[in-house]
This record gives C-alpha cells, sequence and structure tokens, in this order.
C-alpha cells in the first residue's frame, strides 16, 4: 500500500465521518431528551455539560482571534479597514477579493516568437503567441501588484536547494544511527537531541560573526550558501526524527535480504527507504520550511532582488501607513499552505510525526 | 601491469602500513562516514560562527575594518580576518560598564520570568479544560487550539504588531474603545510594550505547553483521583495532592525548554518596535544585534552575543541535569 492509496482510503474515512455527524449529534441530543424525560438522566448534569462546552467553544474562539481578524480584513480589501471603524466589526461586511487579487498580480504565459528550422531542408517555420493571460489585475479595477510571485521564487529556490542538500546528509547519516554501530553514536545522537531544544537561540548568537564570515568570503546576498546554511541547521533535528522512525521498521525484512545475498547497499535502498517513506515525506516537509520560515539570517543576508516570503510580509508591516487588507492578503497566502501541510500531515501521515512521545 | 594488480598491492601496502588494530577499529566505525557529512556541515555553519564570534569579542572590530583585507595565510584565517586588532577582554570590561547592557539583561531576565510563568499558568489551565470530562468534542477543539504553532513566526508576530497598531483601526485600540476607554499608543510606553511582548509569546508558546500538559494528564491513573474524590478531597486537593505531582515533570521540562526560547527571543521586540522607546526593551539578542548593526561595534556586539551565549549553555546543563533528555534518545 503506497502512502497516497492510504491518505486516500482515510481521506474518504474521514469525509464520511464527517458527513454522519450532523445526524449522529441529533440521535445524541434525542437520546438524551429522552432520558431527561425518562428520569434516567440528571438535567442538571446535561446543563453543566452544554454551558460549559458553550464556554470552552467560546473561549477557544476568543483565543483565536488573531486569526479570524487577519481572515476578515484580507476580504474587505482595501478602503474599508483602513478609514471606517464601523467595517471592522466580527462580521465582514463588502466582501472582496480585491486584496487577495494585489498580492498575486498578473498571472500571464509570456508571449514570443519562436522560429524552428529544419535541418538540411531549408525549412523554416515562426510560431507565434501573445501573452496568455490567466489573470489580469486590471479586470478587476486593482492597481499595480505586489512583489509576491518574486518573493515566492526566490523562496522556492531556496526552499529546493535546502531540501535536496539536506536529504543528502541526513538519509545516510539515520540510517547509520538507526542500524550501525560506531564510535561515540550515542553521544553524538545526545549532542544533536540538545541542540534541537534549546540550541536554537544559538544560531542567532553567532549572526554577527556569521555575516563577518559570509561578507569576508563574498557570499552574501547569494541564496545557494544561504541554502546549504539552512540545510545544515536542519541536520540535528531531523536526523533524529528519521533516526526514530527508522527504529520503528522491524529489523526482520533485512534480515530475509541479506539472507538471499543483497548487498549492504542494497539492502538500504530497496527495503529501508521505501518502508521509511512517511517519515522521509515528513523531515521534507520540515526542511522545506525551515527555509520558507526563516526571517532573521535572510533578513541580514540578502539584499531585495533576493528577498524571500517572509522579508516581503515584513516589508509591508514597517510600511508608514500600512495597507491591513493587503498586508493581511499577503500574510494569509503566505502562511496557508504551512497550516494545511501541518493539519495535513498531523492526521494523514501516520507516525510520521510522533516522536519522542509528543504527538504533534 | 593490470590495474586488479595495482588494487592488490595498493591493498599491501595498506596492510604493511596501518596496523591491525587501527585497521580493526576502522571496519567496525565505518558506519560513522555516513554521518560525517552531516556533522561537518553542521559544525561548519553553527560551532565556527561561535569560535568566530569569540575571535570577534577580542577585538575592535567594525565595519571600516572587519571588511577589509586582512593579513591572509594561516594568521590571517584564510582572508577571514579584515584590519581589526586585537583588544583583550576590553569589550568585556566596556560592556560591563554599560549600563544599557545591564538594562538589557535585566529586562531579558523579566521577560524569561514573567513570560513563562504566564505560558505554564495559562497552559496548564487550558490542557485542564481539554480534559475535562464536562466539556464534549474536545478532540476537535484541541487540534484547533493548537493552531498557533503550526503558522509561522514572522506571521504571527506581524499580525500582532497589527493588533496593537496605535492607530485606531488596531484590533486592541478597537476593544478598549467598546469597553469605553481612549485608544492607546502601545508601542511608546515602556511597560505596555514590555506586556505586549509578554502577551505575543505566550500565544506564540502556548499550543506547546498545552500539547506537553495534555499529554501528561492523560497518563494520570483516573482511579487515583476517583479514590481521591470518594475520599472527600475537593477540587482543589485534587489538583494539588493527585494532578501537580503527577505532571510536574513533564511540565518542568517544559519550562526550561520554552524558557531557553524567551531567552532568545529577537523577533517579537524587533518587529514590533525595535525595543522602543529608547534601547529600553531590547532584549539581549537584540541589544547585542543593534550594537552591532547600527552602531557598527561588532566587537561589544560579539561580545554582548556570548554572553548571550554563556546563558544558553546554561539552560543546556540544566536541561541536562534536571530533564528527560535521555528519554528521547533510545537505542
Amino acid at each position: 500500500m503506497t502512502l497516497l492509496e492510504s491518505i486516500t482510503r482515510k481521506l474518504k474515512r474521514d469525509t464520511k465521518t464527517a458527513l454522519e455527524k450532523p445526524s449522529e449529534f441529533r440521535k445524541d441530543v434525542a437520546y438524551t431528551i429522552e432520558g431527561i424525560q425518562r428520569g434516567v438522566v440528571d438535567p442538571k448534569d446535561v446543563a453543566i455539560r452544554a454551558l460549559s462546552t458553550i464556554a470552552t467553544v467560546v473561549f477557544v474562539f476568543v483565543l483565536l482571534i488573531p486569526v479570524y481578524w487577519v481572515l476578515l480584513m484580507a476580504l474587505q480589501g482595501e478602503g474599508a479597514t483602513l478609514y471606517s471603524s464601523e467595517s471592522a466589526g466580527l462580521i465582514p461586511t463588502d466582501v472582496t477579493f480585491e486584496a487577495f487579487i494585489w498580492v498575486i498580480g498578473d498571472l500571464y504565459i509570456p508571449g514570443a516568437v519562436v522560429g524552428i528550422a529544419i535541418p538540411f531542408t531549408g525549412i523554416e517555420f515562426f510560431l507565434s503567441w501573445p501573452r496568455v493571460y490567466f489573470l489580469q489585475t486590471a479586470d478587476y479595477g486593482v492597481e499595480g501588484s505586489s512583489n509576491f510571485t518574486h518573493y515566492l521564487r526566490n523562496s522556492m529556490f531556496i526552499g529546493v536547494a535546502t531540501v535536496t542538500i539536506a536529504m543528502a546528509m541526513i538519509v545516510p547519516a539515520a540510517y547509520a544511527f538507526s542500524r550501525r554501530e560506531f564510535y561515540g553514536r550515542m553521544k553524538l545522537l545526545y549532542g544533536y537531541v540538545l541542540f534541537t531544544q534549546i540550541g536554537g537561540g544559538l544560531g542567532i548568537a553567532a549572526l554577527i560573526a556569521l555575516y563577518a564570515i559570509f561578507s569576508n568570503l563574498g557570499v552574501t546576498n547569494n541564496r545557494l550558501v544561504l541554502s546549504i546554511y539552512y540545510a545544515a541547521m536542519a541536520v540535528p533535528f531531523n536526523t533524529w526524527l528519521l533516526k526514530t522512525y527508522m527504529d520503528s521498521i522491524p529489523v526482520s525484512y533485512e534480515e530475509a535480504a541479506v539472507m538471499d545475498g543483497a548487498s549492504p547497499f542494497r539492502v538500504a535502498w530497496e527495503i529501508v527507504l521505501p518502508l521509511a517513506k512517511p517519515g522521509l515525506a515528513t523531515i521534507f516537509i520540515f526542511i522545506f520550511l525551515v527555509g520558507w520560515m526563516e526571517f532573521i539570517i535572510a533578513q541580514v543576508v540578502l539584499r531585495p532582488e533576493n528577498y524571500t516570503l517572509p522579508i516581503g510580509l515584513f516589508m509591508m508591516v514597517e510600511e508608514f501607513t500600512v495597507p491591513w487588507g493587503r498586508f493581511s492578503a499577503f500574510a494569509l497566502l503566505y502562511a496557508s499552505p504551512i497550516v494545511f501541510i501541518y493539519l495535513l500531515a498531523q492526521r494523514y501521515i501516520e507516525s510520521g510525526l510522533s516522536f519522542g512521545g509528543v504527538e504533534g | 601491469m593490470s590495474i586488479s594488480s595495482v588494487g592488490a598491492r595498493s591493498r599491501q601496502g595498506y596492510r604493511a602500513v596501518v596496523p591491525e588494530n587501527v585497521r580493526e577499529w576502522i571496519e567496525t566505525n565505518s558506519a560513522g562516514l555516513l554521518v560525517l557529512p552531516g556533522l561537518f556541515f553542521f559544525s561548519l555553519f553553527m560551532f565556527f560562527p561561535l569560535l568566530f564570534t569569540i575571535y570577534l569579542s577580542l577585538t575592535d572590530a567594525e565595519p571600516a575594518t572587519v571588511f577589509q583585507d586582512g593579513p591572509g595565510g594561516v594568521t590571517g584565517f584564510f582572508g577571514l580576518r579584515g584590519e581589526e586588532t586585537f583588544v583583550g577582554l576590553g569589550n568585556y570590561t566596556a560592556i560591563m560598564t554599560d549600563p544599557g547592557f545591564w538594562n538589557s539583561l535585566g529586562v531579558t531576565w523579566l521577560f524569561v520570568i514573567c513570560s513563562v510563568a504566564l505560558k505554564v499558568a495559562f497552559g496548564v489551565g487550558l490542557a485542564m479544560i481539554m480534559t475535562s470530562e464536562k466539556v464534549r468534542g474536545k478532540r476537535y477543539l484541541r487540534s484547533i487550539i493548537i493552531i498557533p504553532w503550526a503558522l509561522p513566526p514572522i506571521f504571527t508576530i506581524t499580525i500582532w504588531r497589527g493588533i496593537f497598531s496605535s492607530a485606531r483601526f488596531g484590533l486592541a485600540n478597537q476593544f478598549l474603545m467598546t469597553i469605553g476607554m481612549e485608544p492607546q499608543a502601545w508601542f511608546s510606553s515602556r511597560w505596555m510594550a514590555f506586556s505586549t511582548y509578554l502577551i505575543t509569546e505566550m500565544w506564540l508558546a502556548y499550543p506547546f505547553m498545552v500539547i506537553i500538559t495534555v499529554s501528561a494528564l492523560q497518563a494520570v491513573p483516573d482511579e487515583l483521583l476517583d479514590a481521591a474524590k470518594v475520599d472527600g478531597a475537593g477540587f482543589y486537593h485534587r489538583f494539588v495532592n493527585v494532578t501537580i505531582p503527577a505532571i510536574k515533570r513533564p511540565v518542568m521540562f517544559a519550562a526550561i525548554l520554552t524558557a531557553a526560547a524567551s531567552f532568545t527571543q529577537f523577533l517579537i521586540p524587533f518587529v514590533f518596535n525595535r525595543g522602543a522607546p529608547g534601547r529600553d526593551n531590547q532584549l539581549i539578542i537584540l541589544y547585542g544585534y543593534q550594537e552591532a548593526f547600527s552602531h557598527d561595534a561588532y566587537g561589544a556586539g560579539a561580545a554582548i552575543m556570548m554572553t548571550a551565549v554563556f546563558f544558553i549553555g546554561i539552560f543546556m546543563l540544566f536541561a541536562v541535569w534536571k530533564g528527560r533528555l535521555a528519554e528521547g534518545v533510545n537505542g
């Protein structure tokens, strides 16, 4: 069973459960009412439960108001949030997608003329097509657009480079930690865990020296060098995570393969790696998010043409009069993939996220 | 001479040169090679900059000197050194007499103490609600309240800056106006700005505390609580005598981790108002950062960062000594 199949199966089951919930709830209520009428259930008990549940739901809503507020402002577009105070109630009025359109900007395939010559025949013909628009901001009365796509390109570049470099270092190391014995193995593992949990601040503390080193080597404003840095920072946590996942794969498969005469490399490549797919998917996400979320180092090292999404977000909030509607749309478009991935991973990539007794 | 004979001869040479016990050691530890690339790069980007921070803290480095072409060669760290000169412990004595540094260190510790107390109290309280038998649908609520955990810190912090915006449409000011109070300029008074840091830090970190505490609370045996109930213990006594002893260790450990995170908090003051008014609210990392990048004193900045590293080291020792770190490392 592949990972995708298991995800689709779980998705189906979840949809079914979600659809059945209302009727189940109605049955529950009917059962409780019947219980009260027959005198089996104490009405005071029911009242306490209902009240405390409602109170908790209200409390959770108040706690998460910042998220709701962002959503609201993004949906109200520009003018509504800045100047009129009555628009900022808890229920949105005048819903527009103007702010989102401004953030995304024009989407098009650039027009071009391509000449194709077939050699030795002298036949030559030209293909040309105009600019093909998927989304034109002017159609919606939105002037200009943000640099979102520009930042996105930089973030994607850094994310992909970070994942590639980090995977090359982490996967062999996790395998060695999980399956082999070597000098200093436990000590190193212990050190990695310690860094994962407390060491986050050390990276920022070394920021000044890092900048001086990068400047002296002439590699500031270099996306690839920054990716290598992120990959290196991702090593301790993700090696440990993948190692814990590999530990949960039974050794008997490998023993069987060894009995059949497979070389150690083949055992690792054809048995351990395929079985570790959920773990690999998990660390893939975590490593990708390092570059997607990191702000401090990127902000010191990069120049405007290489700015990533977090810096773009920060630039918007630094403006003299912050366009809150547009800012919120930018922030949501930036954060929503992460929330989506987290929730998905939490539910559907089984046991990939459970480590050290902490279920994510 | 065939290629295979070259191989055979070099193998012979290897056997002749390398003693048997060394060869054996290499053979049994060869898997360590798989770990080395990651370890190498991690050390290169983690420990080398830290060592370089120590070096910088002992010099008078500033942009005018540190980015010049230095002596080169081995003594110039192959071009990493600029024209800065060695001043010994001068930077350290200078920051020791700098009232701004002591203020920053004091504010940082105040921030750590207040925020950890808030986070623990709020996290445990929320976890109690989320495991209470009187509340229905706890599983769904639990997965909703940890959403802030999944949000990128820069997202959360910029949003909270919007909430505490001094203009009338900031959410905090709207709330004040609804209950009939005047809108406030949140970031311009020292302690008000400090409280906004605290609230934001709490919102950032409560999901972590809730997750740890909920899993600890679920491990409390129901029989114990029932027995206490039968013996006539009220809610308070049950909480103090049964629940607290059961969840003390995990919560304690989570508090150490989150205290270390609070100590190195940089983004909140940086994004909110750069630690204004003045440099009153610059937490220690931000203070060092500003010293280097706004006041051009790289040497003094590095010395301030080293004091932060010193405290992070203490947090690490504390975690090793007190914590259950080893339980995550099995086999």
